[in-house]
Parts: C-alpha cells; structure tokens; sequence
C-alpha cells in the first residue's frame, strides 16, 4: 500500500451530512452506485441491483452485490460508434461531465483489468472506453467480510486495494468516509466529525477456491491434452450457453459491431457495439458457416482459460478478479469458482 | 334409531353425505393451498380423534377427513376453530364464530398454483391474491370455484374453473440493454406465442401477440426485459367439467389490475342470484350463463368496476368443450 | 485523440471477377500495407468486415472478395468511381525479411491465395532476394481458380503446381488434395526452406503436418489464420485463440506460435 497521503480526511457523517457530500459532490460528478430496482428482478417480486445514477445516500444498495457489474459505466450494453448519415460518419458526443462510481475492492480490479484490454491490448487505446475512463473517479465501498457464499477476492488476490479516491462504510445509518483525492476532499460538509475510519478488507472466502498455477496450467494444455480432459465434456451436457457468466461478469469485454439503417429514413442510421460473449451461438461464426467451440463445454474451457490463464499469459495478472457474479447469474449453477478449483485438482493429481 | 339430519345444513357446514350412512367427511380449506405445516398436526388429531385416522388430498387443494360420525359434528367444529382462526380469520375472512365450523361450502376453496414463492416462471404470488380473493368472496353458499395460477403455463388449471385468474407480466424493454442475442425471440417463438422480433437488431413485442408470460425476462442475458412491477391478470371464466358439456375456460379480461379482479368476482354473486333456475338442485354458473348469454353476464360483472387502462375486455367468448351426447359415438 | 474506428473512403478503380463467386476490386489507396495485413472495409449501414489485401500497387490495393452475406454483397453491388470505407492495415504480415534469401514453399487453398499472392509477387519481383521458390495452389474445382491471368504470368518463372479436388472429365490437370504434391518437392538442403501455408483449417494443417513431416522445422513454416472479427484492434475478442489475438498477434504467425493456438 502507499504511505496515506498526509491530507486524507477520515469523518463519520450523519445521514443528512453524508447527503450533503453527496450533494456537493454532485456539483462536479455524476454519482453511479449500485441502486435497487423494485420488482425488476429475473424472477417477480424480486429486486433487481443495478448500477444508475444516485443523488442520496439511502438509494446506494450497501448490503448485497449489484448483479450487473459496474463495467457498464465505462463499457456500455450498447453503444453508438458512429452515426451514419449518408455518407457520413459522425462520432456520438458523449455525457462531458465528471463521474464518481461507488463500487466494491473487486470491481476497483476489474477495471484495471478492463484497461488491459482496452487501453493496453492492439495497437492504440480503444476511444470510446479511453474517454469514459479519464473522467472516473473510484470510491470504494468497504467490504468487511465477503458479502456472500459466491465471493473468492481473497483467492483471487483482489479482495485489498488501494486505488480509490475515497472509500466508504455504512455503519448503522451513519457513514464513515475516507477521502484521500484533493479533488474531492472540499466536497465534506463542514460539520463532519473526524473518525478513525480507514477500509477493512475480507480476508478469507466463504469456501476456499484454489487458483490453480497458470505456467503449470499452460504446461499441461501444451504437453499434456488438458483441453481434452473429460472435465469439459461434463460441462457440455449442463452448460446451456446462456452467456449470463459473461454478461454479468466484471472482466468480459467482449463486444460486436453492426450497422443499422432506420427504417423510418434508410439513408440514416448507425454503427452500433454491443456486448458479446463466447457462451453464446455465433461469437465465432464466419461466413460460410463455419465456426469453432461448436459445443458447450469448449465454450465454458475457453471461458475459464481466458480468466485464469490466456490473460496472465499476456498481462501478468489474472482477469478473474473473483467477484463471483458468475456464479451467482448460472442458471444452470454452474460454478466458475468449483471449476477452478478443479482444474488445481487436475494438475496436482499429475 | 337411525339417524335424523337436515343435509342441507350439513352440507352447508362443509360436511359431505356420503356412501356410508352413519359417517360424514369433513372438508378443510386451504386458500392459496399453502399452509403452515404446524397446522397438520391439528389436521392429524382431528383425522385420528373424530374420523377413520384418514386424510384425502383434493383437486382444489383441501384435506377431507372422512369417517365423522355424524354426532361428532359440534365437537369437530369445536377442535377446528384454531384452524378457521389462522386459515380464514387471519386473512381477512369475516367469520363470526369459528367455534361452528365452515359457515359456507358452496363458494370453493380458492386453490393456486405454488407461485412465485418457488415457482420461477410464475408473475405472481399466487397464493397471497388467493387468499385476498377467499376474503372477497367467503363465506357464500352459490357454487362457485375459483383458482389463481402464476402464468399461462396454468399448473392449476385455472381452465376449469368457473374463474381462473392467471398471472400477466407487463415486459418492459430498455432497448438500450439489447444485444441481439435472439435468447427471447427465439423462446418466444418456439415455446410461447411468437410476440418477439428482432427490428435493426433490438428486440420488440408485439402487444397483440404478447400473453404476458414473462419467459423472455427469464431468458434475457442483459436483463434488458424486466416487468412493470405492476401486477396485471388475465380472466379466463366459464371453464367447467362434468357431465353435460366440458369445457375449457376462455378469455374474459386481459391485463386487468387487481382490484378489477376483486370487482368482478364480487359481482358474481348479484349475478347468480339473479338468474339461477332455483327448480334446479344446484345450477352451476356456466349454465346459467349458457342461458342468460355472454353479453348480460359481462355486463353484470362489470358493473360498477372501474377498469385499469391497460385492461381488455372480451368482445365474445370462444368456449371449445364437447357436448356427451350418443350422435358422434360408433356402434360396434 | 483520433478514432481509430473511423475509416476512410477508398475508391472503386476497378472491378475483375474471378470465379462465379470471387471478385477483386481495386481501390484507390496511398500508403501500402505489407502483404498478409488485412483492413476492415465497411459499408455504412451494412456493416464492417476484415479482408486480406491480394494486390498492393502504386496507388491502390486489390482485395478478392468472396459474395457470401450481408457487407459483400453491398460490395458486389458497387460500380467503379463508388467508394468502400477502410480503416488498416492490421496485424502482422508476413516477414519478408525473414523470408529473404531462402528457398520459399508457397501452399495455398482456394482464396487463401489472396493474401499469399502479394508475396509471390514481391517474390517474382525481386528474385535477387529469393533462393527460388515452389507454388502449390489448391482449388476446390477448375472453375474456383483465382488469378488465372497472374497464375500464367507465374509459371513462367517458377514452377507452380495446381491441384483441384474435383474436376469434370477433360480437366487436364491434377486432381487431389494439396499435400498430395508435397511428395514431389526437392526439399534440401531442408535449411534453406522458408514454407508460407494458408488456406481452409483442415488443408493448413494437413500441410503443416506433411512439411514437418519431410523434415520442416517449425520456425521455417508460416501460416495465415483467419477468424471473426468484429475490431481488428485487439479489443472485441472475437479472434482470440488463447493468449493471441489473430488481428493484432496473427493474422500471419510463425508455426512455433501457431502450433499452440488450440481451438
Ligand atoms: C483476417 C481476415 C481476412 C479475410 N480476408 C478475406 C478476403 O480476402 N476475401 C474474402 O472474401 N473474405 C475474407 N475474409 C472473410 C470475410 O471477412 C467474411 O467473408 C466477411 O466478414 C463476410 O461478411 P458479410 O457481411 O458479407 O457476411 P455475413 O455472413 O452477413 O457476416 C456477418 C458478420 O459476420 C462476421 N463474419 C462472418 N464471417 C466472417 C469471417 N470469415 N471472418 C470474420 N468475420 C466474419 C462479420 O463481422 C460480418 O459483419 C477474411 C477474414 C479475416 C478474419
Ligand atoms: S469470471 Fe466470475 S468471478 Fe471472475 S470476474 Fe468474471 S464474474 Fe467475476
Ligand atoms: S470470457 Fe469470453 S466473453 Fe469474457 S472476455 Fe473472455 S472471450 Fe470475452
Ligand atoms: S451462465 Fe452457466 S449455463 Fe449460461 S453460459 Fe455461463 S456457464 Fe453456461
Ligand atoms: S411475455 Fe411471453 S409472450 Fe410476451 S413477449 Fe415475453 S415471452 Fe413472448
Ligand atoms: S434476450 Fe435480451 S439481449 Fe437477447 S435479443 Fe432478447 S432482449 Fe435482446
Ligand atoms: S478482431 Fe477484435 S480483438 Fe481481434
């Protein structure tokens, strides 16, 4: 960690301060924190969790992971890429102002995952991420202990962090904040009352999930068939490519570009980018029909070797930073966290 | 010395006559068919104490507790007051004594399928708006059954039931959440009514097609589909088996809100009285309304009952049951 | 900061049908690319695809294109003086330099031949660079060949062997798969051989394996990757192969590279 900035401001605010930070800051960012949806959920009565825009405190769902994760600031469903007029292409103006995203130690990697891909990977930063991404600021919000059964941060390594602006905890209606940037520091109201309040960290997952070896892994699809372990072809018969894993996840990237013409006005229309995922029929189709990871259980291969090792192979880390909404989205309960797992079982029984 | 009773007033207190002339069945209803299992046990003790140490199971989710002698009938009313008190008072059922038994038999226990309690496809929880609907409409005397089912797969078969309310999702779609994946067009086209198309890649429904099923909120990997959290119902009415003309329920109201639900099924009652053939033993609604006509019955219903916007009502009514009559069966 | 998705006007000079179903339109276009790199061509409203470059000249490119969806059939329908949109060139070529001086062993199936032929052609262009070189040429039938004109042209300088794997009566010439002419080839002194093998899946392998097989080692074997791609920019992910991205790592690799892009 680094040495705390000697200006960092620790404060408990009461719930009418901390709407006033939120207030103030408002001035300058747009807030997005995961909120509650009443009755949106998949199933009916059930909330959904997801991230908006929030101007008070209360709205911010503090207890329970959003299901979508906020990668969807940065890197929407759908996007425009360009306008298409005639013969023009005209890029989308985006939202100018400044963004403060409430989100959890996890997502805080996730989105230094996110800037492998986008910023780091090719030849050039991709600009419509790039352009989202100068104008986030990361407030962490603090999870003490892993907020359910699905989580493994700590097995992925993402379970600390220091890469926020400011942090805070919902203690019994009252919030406790950590502000470490200058340019947020102005923003607490006047009255806020000092406290020791520095983010705690979960320190051991639910159930333990054994990240295995990715340099022992790579040995083993290279020299030893692992690809064609009968692991896989147990997840052929019960993964239905639903692609929920990968939309739901904090780390895939993946998207597909289309042009459409409106049918109101054919001479106009646009090229528009949306997520992908290589769960789902078609991710790999080429014209002519053909296509690779035809069945099930090479897509969920292909899936989990991106998370815990074609990435490590070429950005040091891991993308999987453990969130586990994966997990939490299968309809099929499939676990990403089990099948890691037992690929480390795999390897260590060689 | 043989036994003297008036059946009419048995059968009223939710006693059978039965093929056995010294033993009657007592009939317990569970509205919505979801208890606490605690209640069982007093289910048992009657069962064990008062009948034959038997419990029947029924179509519309009630337990028959056979083998009452017919003189124990004060005593087991006595021992199901508890059970009047948490199944019926407790949601709003305006009983006066519960220690006299069933006041009513003829209004049916108001059966549901499991629900969203459990059930993921179901738009509704089934049990809780059944046991709104018992409060509305017992105790009665006039037959009449009613069932609510959580969405068109009808695991309660709310298609044979004078009133069947199924549960309707208004989809919503955030274009903007849309990745084309088909995922919902293509379920909706096999599976359900084919309401879903893709245009320039984003799905869009097609309201007249659309049954309100909300299978395309459970397929969706973006969770671009959700439901208005508003709860909206379709009617299906008139729905019947027996011996004359069986027959499936047909559509009445569409995406009716809640309280024109409640409306309507309180209006039944007005109907019924006004129109039964009283020289028949008992005339079920149906038949009534087989000679009476469709229009005067949607009428009755109706009156009074401010319709929701989004609500539909039915122009006419398209019933495809079979008449058991001798001209279509081949000798041989 | 630029949008690299944004592309260029290029215009139609030309227009050549190849087979029923292959055409090469040339386009106006200043700065060459190296052959084996590819663009993304896009028609507004119909969408982008990536194509191969099959010739590189003073002032333009050529790119055979096979009429098979939605974006190319908008391209067949254009006239010379219309205009295509590109962004490019992506991805890695094929390595000249590496090339230089060896003996070159050329296989190509059906319209992998198009990104291979600009290397044939700098190859007959410069000889002074090359060691000789041997052309394989596979084609479903007779009337798939592409490049019939240029074919001829070659075979003046080299020798090219061409194989089709089914003909109708009277087709003088061979009837085979591709491997099926590796037997044939003088291949020594084996360290002077640099092989470029592009084409379907199956055939690239089935070479690969026969080339190795007389005694090729992998670092002497090139092979061109083809796969959906929705960015050419190394972000979409759709032409990831474990750790590589086709557009930006490939499309042309190295076989010590291409021997673990396990599908
Ligand atoms: C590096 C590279 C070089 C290529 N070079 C050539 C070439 O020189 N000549 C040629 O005829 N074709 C080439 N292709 C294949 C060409 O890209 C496809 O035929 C083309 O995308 C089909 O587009 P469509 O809209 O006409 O077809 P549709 O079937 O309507 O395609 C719909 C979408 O699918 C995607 N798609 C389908 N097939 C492919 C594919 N094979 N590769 C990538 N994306 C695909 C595209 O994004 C396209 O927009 C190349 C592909 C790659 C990856
Ligand atoms: S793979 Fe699963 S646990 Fe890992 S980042 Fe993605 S959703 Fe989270
Ligand atoms: S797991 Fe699949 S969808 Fe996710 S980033 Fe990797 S390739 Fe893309
Ligand atoms: S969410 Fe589960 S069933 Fe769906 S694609 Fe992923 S692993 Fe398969
Ligand atoms: S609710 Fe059911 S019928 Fe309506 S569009 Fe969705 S899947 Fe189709
Ligand atoms: S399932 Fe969802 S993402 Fe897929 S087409 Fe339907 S609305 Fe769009
Ligand atoms: S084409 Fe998008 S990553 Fe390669």
């Amino acid at each position: 960690m680094h040495d705390t900035p000697s200006e960092t401001r620790r404060v408990r605010l009461s719930c009418e301060e901390a709407d006033i930070l939120l207030d103030n800051l408002a001035a300058h960012y747009r807030l997005f924190a995961p909120v509650r949806l009443p009755g949106r959920g998949r199933f009916s009565d059930q909330d959904a969790i997801r991230y908006a825009e929030v101007h008070t405190v209360h709205e911010i769902e503090h207890a329970r992971r959003s299901h979508f994760s906020p990668k969807e600031i940065l890197f929407p469903v759908s996007q425009t890429l360009f306008y298409l007029m005639d013969d023009a292409l005209q890029e989308p103006q985006d939202d100018p102002r400044d963004m403060l995203v409430f989100l959890r130690a996890c997502d805080i990697h996730g989105i230094a995952r996110l800037d492998d891909i986008f910023l780091n990977n090719g030849p050039e930063p991709e600009p419509y991420y790039a352009r989202r991404r100068a104008r986030i600021k990361l407030a962490l919000l603090e999870c003490r202990h892993s907020l359910d059964e699905h989580c493994f941060c700590v097995a992925m390594g993402t379970n600390r962090t220091d890469a926020y602006a400011m942090a805070v905890r919902c203690d019994e209606g009252q919030l406790l904040v950590e502000v470490r940037d200058d340019d947020l520091r102005p923003a607490l109201p006047a009255s806020a009352a000092p406290a020791d309040f520095t983010p705690e960290f979960p320190t051991a997952d639910p159930q333990p999930v054994v990240v295995p070896d990715a340099d022992r892994l790579q040995s083993a699809i290279r020299d030893h068939g692992f690809f064609a372990h009968p692991m896989w072809a147990d997840y052929a018969k019960r993964c239905i490519a639903c692609g929920r894993c990968n939309t739901h996840c904090m780390t895939c990237s993946c998207f597909t570009a289309y042009d459409i013409a409106y049918t109101e006005q054919p001479n106009a229309g646009e090229r528009r980018r949306v997520w992908a995922s290589c769960h789902i029929d078609r991710f790999t189709d080429m014209a002519g029909g053909h296509a690779f990871r035809d069945e099930n259980g090479s897509r969920m291969r292909f899936k989990t070797m991106h998370k815990i090792h074609d990435f490590y192979q070429r950005f040091g880390r891991h993308m999987c930073v453990g969130c586990g909404r994966c997990d939490a989205s299968c309809p099929e309960y499939i676990s990403f966290a089990t099948c890691i797992s037992a690929i480390s079982r795999v390897l260590e029984e060689r | 010395m043989s036994t003297d009773l008036n059946t009419k007033l048995i059968m009223r207190n939710a006693y059978r006559i039965t093929s056995d002339r010294r033993h009657t069945c007592l009939r317990v209803r569970v509205p919505g068919g979801h208890l606490e299992a605690r209640h069982l046990s007093l289910i048992q003790h009657i069962a064990d104490t008062y009948g034959n140490g038997t419990v029947h199971i029924t179509t519309r989710q009630g337990f028959e507790i056979p083998g009452i002698p017919y003189e124990m009938i004060p005593e087991v009313n006595r021992a199901l007051a508890p059970l009047l008190e948490a199944l019926e008072v407790a949601i709003g059922v305006p009983l006066d004594d519960t220690t006299q038994g069933y006041p009513a038999a003829g209004t049916r226990n108001v059966a549901a399928c499991i629900g969203n309690r459990v059930c993921p496809f179901a738009n509704n929880d089934t049990t809780a708006l059944a046991q709104r609907i018992e409060a509305t409409i017992f105790p009665n005397h006039y037959h009449v059954k009613v069932a609510v089912t959580g969405c068109p797969n009808d695991c309660i078969k709310a298609h044979l039931q004078d009133f069947g309310i199924i549960g309707q999702a208004a989809v919503e779609i955030d274009a903007a959440r849309c990745i084309g994946c088909e995922a919902c067009v293509t379920n909706c086209r096999k599976r359900v009514t084919g309401a879903l198309e893709l245009q320039n890649m984003i799905a869009v429904r097609d309201a007249q097609r659309c049954i309100g099923c909300g299978e395309c909120v459970l397929k969706c990997p973006t969770g671009a589909w959700s439901r208005n959290p508003h709860k909206f119902f379709r009617m299906v009415i008139l729905g019947r088996t027996g011996k004359k003309n069986p027959r499936l329920a047909a559509t009445f109201l569409e995406w009716a809100a809640e309280p024109v639900i409640l409306a309507v099924l309180r209006n039944v009652y007005k109907f019924i009285d006004e129109h039964i053939d009283r020289s028949l033993p008992k005339e079920h609604l149906g038949y009534i309304v087989d000679r009476i006509g469709y229009p005067a019955f949607r009428d009755a219903l109706l009156d009074g009952v401010a319709l929701n916007p989004q609500a539909r009502v039915a122009e006419r009514l398209d019933f495809h049951g079979y008449w058991h009559t001798a001209d279509g069966i081949m000798q041989w | 900061m630029t949008n690299p998705y944004q592309p260029q006007p290029a215009a139609i000079l030309d227009i050549r049908p190849e087979t029923a179903i292959d055409t090469t339109f040339r386009l106006a276009w200043d700065t060459p690319p190296s052959p084996g790199q590819f663009y993304e061509v896009s028609l507004p409203r119909l969408g982008e695809a990536p194509f191969s470059i099959s010739g590189i000249g003073d002032g333009y490119l050529d790119m055979t294109i096979r009429k098979v969806g939605r974006v190319t059939e908008g391209i067949f329908a254009l006239q010379p003086g219309d205009h295509v949109y590109l962004r490019g060139p992506y991805g890695h070529g094929f390595p000249l330099e590496q090339l230089a001086g060896k003996r070159l062993v050329i296989a190509a199936g059906g319209t992998g031949l198009a990104p291979v032929k600009p290397v044939i052609q700098y190859a007959l262009a410069h000889p002074e660079r090359f060691n000789g070189m041997e052309i394989l040429l596979g084609f479903r039938s007779p009337e798939d060949i592409l490049f019939r004109e240029e074919i001829a042209a070659w075979q003046q300088q080299a020798p090219v062997h061409i194989t089709v794997d089914r003909a109708a009566p009277g087709w003088p010439g061979k009837v085979g798969v591709i491997t099926e002419l590796l037997p044939g080839l003088d291949l020594a002194p084996l360290d002077q051989f640099q092989a470029v093998v592009v084409g379907p899946p199956l055939m690239m392998k089935f070479t690969v394996r026969a080339l190795t097989e007389r005694g090729l080692c992998d670092d002497q074997i090139w092979v061109s990757y083809e796969r959906r791609m929705s960015c050419g920019l190394g972000k979409c992910g759709h032409c990831k192969i474990n750790e590589k991205y086709v557009c930006v790592d490939g499309p042309v690799f190295n076989f010590t590279e291409a021997r673990w892009l396990i599908d």
